[in-house]
């Protein structure tokens, strides 16, 4: 489900050989194969051997995390935090992305070009910057006040919702909408009556994902400072004292599941509505409990609008401003963002190859059969909860992990947001096997073709297509994340970003922060090209 | 057949849900209203706000917890207070904490301390530890490398080399000045200078041979030391550096400007006046033997360190 409503997947239609696609094709290969060449992995040592005591002590504290309970209050307090900066801020992302996505709808629009292509314009700014980034930011403005953790998600995940949302508006049957037109409604009237209804479940099914990936954001933003688990689990991190750190992990992890459980349950009651005019009480169910949560969160988190507009804020506001603008255009500077641009969009490939590769490996068996015996049942259970770990532990600690095993360069940092990456990928591709149409598979397996053959001429074909949308998606999403591991110093242009703001060089922050800004809008660019081709 | 096809179809009519629709919208109106309306304005510019203690951690937390609630309530008992603990988990945010008067008395390293007092105006250092006086940096060599302890730093520049954390005083700055001043150029390093992070990264990086030297804080060094927690032989402390000023308390404007002129002088007076006989165990727990004054002149040598290297502007 999750596979249809990031990205509207594509139809897969009769196998036509397009010329665009082979084009696509070697320039995805030709664009791996340099990122490869320039890691360095052709030209020279890139393993470390003697650092695989230091990486066997963190995996090894895996299975034996820090109980003790003082820890463990310390660490359900901070979950607690997490959870409400989540709601907040996924809930506020869903508000902002349904009055956005009128922004940015073609229907609002209709052949008016100019003034959608602005909208999207406007739209990726927020998008473009990582939600650790808005953080930083924020924290200038606001100060310590809740505001900066639940703007921080509310705005990127706003924005990016805002997109998801129009698109789903876009791509409903306009049939209803078009006959309360010419029936003489107004366009609202016509959009609320006749787009709305088709586009509900989506948008609903939607908003709870949104919720499940809040709470690892919430995580990453604990980092800077923002409490919660992230906070814990990046002082455990600063003192590397891996047994607390696998406990704040599992912790994330369970709250993971938690929302991933609640919203596959709403997913499917949406996906499949039960017969009958009755409310689902499931669905009523969980809209009671957001709401009821909303509210127990702003109570929490103390959280007050009058904080937004307070004259200090303006003040701190002005003061940021003023520091940041003109943004700098020093030569050095522009030329070392430029060599930085391409670094990190070679680490993003690197990352996106590895993560997909590894995604398709193991999609078979992270997809829950209709029917299996109970070794593959497990072995399933068993993936499903490695990919899970793969994306609760926050890519900074995989980068310095990684940097025990590996010597420094663009590697460490890539794969980090590769592993990472594929604990996010694994699940999405495992949940497209789920749905995908199983009969031509089964149909090629009783005419006798081997099992490999049924795979590869049954299931491949109808997979490729949504499986390299998830992909592209994926990559906007790692160019975003290489700030992460670059504050880490493994690459790309997030150590130009650390770089400046450990200097408080606003007008510096403010050329940094726009070149990421444009280079994540020319790869959502490029890849929505490639995902036409592949329509 | 379901409920509402037998109503299209001239059936009883559905039931009504418990919870209509509107009442649902209502109610969720209400609750809304009523949770921003029952929010306090923010606290910031409040004549009765506590004072706000914050640090930038570099140890694990409940350590953490126990030192700066140990500090806050020792402070609030000796000053009759109100004192309240900030977490904070980053240099930049610390600094800018303590611009916007989120934070009012921060313990800052040399580095991050002078860019806080240049963005904040009126801020003054309260005081430093015994040891900050003269703080040194251990440079570290993974034992493959074959050199043997030597004050010379100038083999260093053909190994892979990481600081600590950017801002760091004793991971980064010093450390960087000392190099320059051998010779060394402090972001030459072949594939350019790692940053770690952390002092403990810095150790872990070093050890494992990804980087094959390193830097860092003497006081962590001889507390891993200490505790036996440095066991790889694969690590060999190269060299201390010469002394300089690190760590210091400073105190922003704006709680000069709420709890009295004389806040400076009551900070200065309790923080020196802590002893071992009464007071062992927050000394302790920041590793001192005692607090002395400190004045801005202190960290002269690190300002002008941060401007060559583009650190303070």
């Amino acid at each position: 489900m999750t596979t249809l409503l990031d990205r509207p997947a594509p139809v897969s239609s009769r196998p036509v050989r397009d010329r665009r696609r082979w084009g696509w094709a070697i320039a995805a290969v030709g664009l791996v194969g340099w990122a490869l060449v320039d890691s360095g992995l052709f030209s020279g040592a890139v393993l470390n051997p003697g650092g695989a005591a230091q990486f066997g002590r963190f995996a090894s504290a895996a299975f034996r995390p820090e109980l003790a309970p003082e820890f463990l209050a310390v660490v359900a307090e901070s979950a607690l935090v997490t959870v409400a900066y989540a709601v907040l801020g996924g809930g506020l992302a869903v508000l902002l992305g349904a009055v956005g996505a009128v922004a940015v709808a073609r229907s609002t629009w209709g052949r008016r070009r100019t003034g959608w292509l602005v909208a999207r314009g406007v739209v990726a700014l927020p998008r473009g910057l990582h939600e650790a980034v808005w953080g930083l930011l924020l924290l200038n403005v606001l100060g310590l006040d809740p505001w900066v953790g639940v703007l921080a998600i509310a705005i990127p995940y706003g924005a990016v919702t805002a997109t998801v949302f129009a698109g789903i508006l876009d791509e409903v049957p306009r049939s209803g909408y078009d006959a309360l037109l010419a029936a003489g409604a107004g366009r609202s009237a016509a959009a609320l009556y006749g787009l709305l209804p088709h586009a509900a479940g989506s948008l609903l099914s939607y908003a709870f994902y949104r919720l499940e990936c809040a709470v690892r954001s919430a995580v990453v933003l604990g980092l800077i400072g923002a409490g919660g688990l992230g906070y814990q689990l990046s002082l455990s991190f600063t003192s590397l004292r891996w047994e607390q750190v696998w406990t704040t992990v599992y912790a994330l992890a369970v709250l993971c599941l938690a929302a991933d459980a609640g919203g596959r349950a709403v997913r499917r009651r949406v996906a499949d509505p039960r017969p009958g005019g009755d409310r689902d009480r499931v669905l009523t169910g969980a809209g009671v409990v957001v709401l009821a949560l909303t509210g127990w969160a702003v109570w929490y988190l103390t959280l007050s609008p009058a904080s937004l507009v307070s004259a200090r804020a303006l003040e701190q506001l002005s003061y940021v401003v003023s520091a940041a603008w003109p943004p700098s255009t020093e030569g050095a500077l522009l030329a070392d963002v430029a060599g930085a641009a391409l670094d990190t969009v070679l680490m993003s490939v690197l990352a996106i190859a590895f993560a997909t590769a590894g995604a398709v490996a193991l999609a078979g068996l992270a997809a829950r059969p209709p029917s299996a015996g109970l070794p593959r049942r497990f072995t399933g259970a068993l993936v499903r909860a490695t990919l899970l770990l793969l994306r609760a532990v926050p890519p900074p600690v995989w980068a310095l992990v990684l940097l025990f095993v590996l010597l420094p360069g663009v590697l460490p940092g890539a794969l980090a947001l590769g592993v990472y990456t594929l604990g996010v990928l694994g699940r999405l591709v495992g949940e497209a096997v789920e749905e995908s149409d199983r009969r031509p598979t089964e149909a090629l397996r009783s005419a006798g073709a081997s099992p490999v053959g049924a795979w590869l001429y049954g299931t491949v074909p109808s997979l490729a297509g949504p499986v390299l949308a998830l992909a592209c998606y994926r990559w906007e999403v790692a160019i975003r994340d290489t700030v992460l591991v670059g504050l880490l110093g493994a690459g790309g242009i997030g150590v130009l970003l650390s770089a400046a703001t450990a200097s408080f060089d606003w007008p510096a922050v403010a050329t940094v922060l726009a070149a990421i800004v444009l280079l994540s809008l020319v790869v959502d660019l490029v890849s929505e090209r490639a995902r036409a081709a592949l329509r | 057949m379901s409920t509402a096809a037998a109503a299209r179809s001239g059936g009883p009519a559905p039931r009504i849900p418990l919870l209509s629709r509107r009442a649902l919208l209502a109610g969720t109106g209400v609750a809304v209203a009523a949770a921003l309306a029952g929010c306090t304005s923010s606290s910031a510019e409040d004549a009765a706000a506590p004072l706000r203690i914050g640090a930038i951690p570099d140890q694990d937390p409940e350590v953490l917890q126990r030192l700066y609630g140990t500090v806050a309530d020792s402070l609030a008992a000796a000053l009759d207070l109100e004192v309240e603990y900030r977490p904070v988990t980053d240099y930049a945010a610390a600094v800018s904490l303590f611009r916007t008067g989120d934070l009012d008395l921060v313990w800052f390293g040399g580095l991050t301390g002078v860019q806080a007092r240049l963005q904040t105006r009126g801020a003054v250092p309260i005081a430093q530890r015994d040891i900050d006086e003269a703080f040194r940096s251990v440079f570290v060599v993974h034992a493959g490398t074959g050199l043997a302890p030597s004050d010379d730093l100038a083999p260093l520049a053909g190994l892979r080399f990481t600081y600590g954390s950017e801002t760091s005083t004793s991971g980064r700055l010093m450390p960087a000045y000392f190099l320059s001043e051998a010779g060394v150029d402090p972001q030459g390093f072949p594939g350019g200078p790692g940053f770690s992070g952390s002092h403990d990264a810095t150790i872990t990086l070093v050890a494992s041979g990804s980087y094959q030297a390193g830097v860092l804080n003497e006081q962590v060094w001889d507390s891993r030391l200490g505790e036996g927690g440095i066991t790889d032989s694969d690590l060999v402390e190269y060299t201390r550096t010469p002394t300089y000023h690190d760590y210091h308390w400073l105190l922003g404007p704006k709680a000069v400007e709420r709890l009295g002129a004389d806040l400076p002088e009551r900070l200065t007076a309790y923080f020196t006046g802590l002893t071992q006989d009464d007071d062992a165990e927050v000394l302790e727990l920041f590793g001192a033997g005692s607090f002395i004054p400190t004045e801005a002149a202190n960290y002269e040598l690190i300002e002008q360190i941060g401007r060559d290297l583009g650190l303070v502007r």
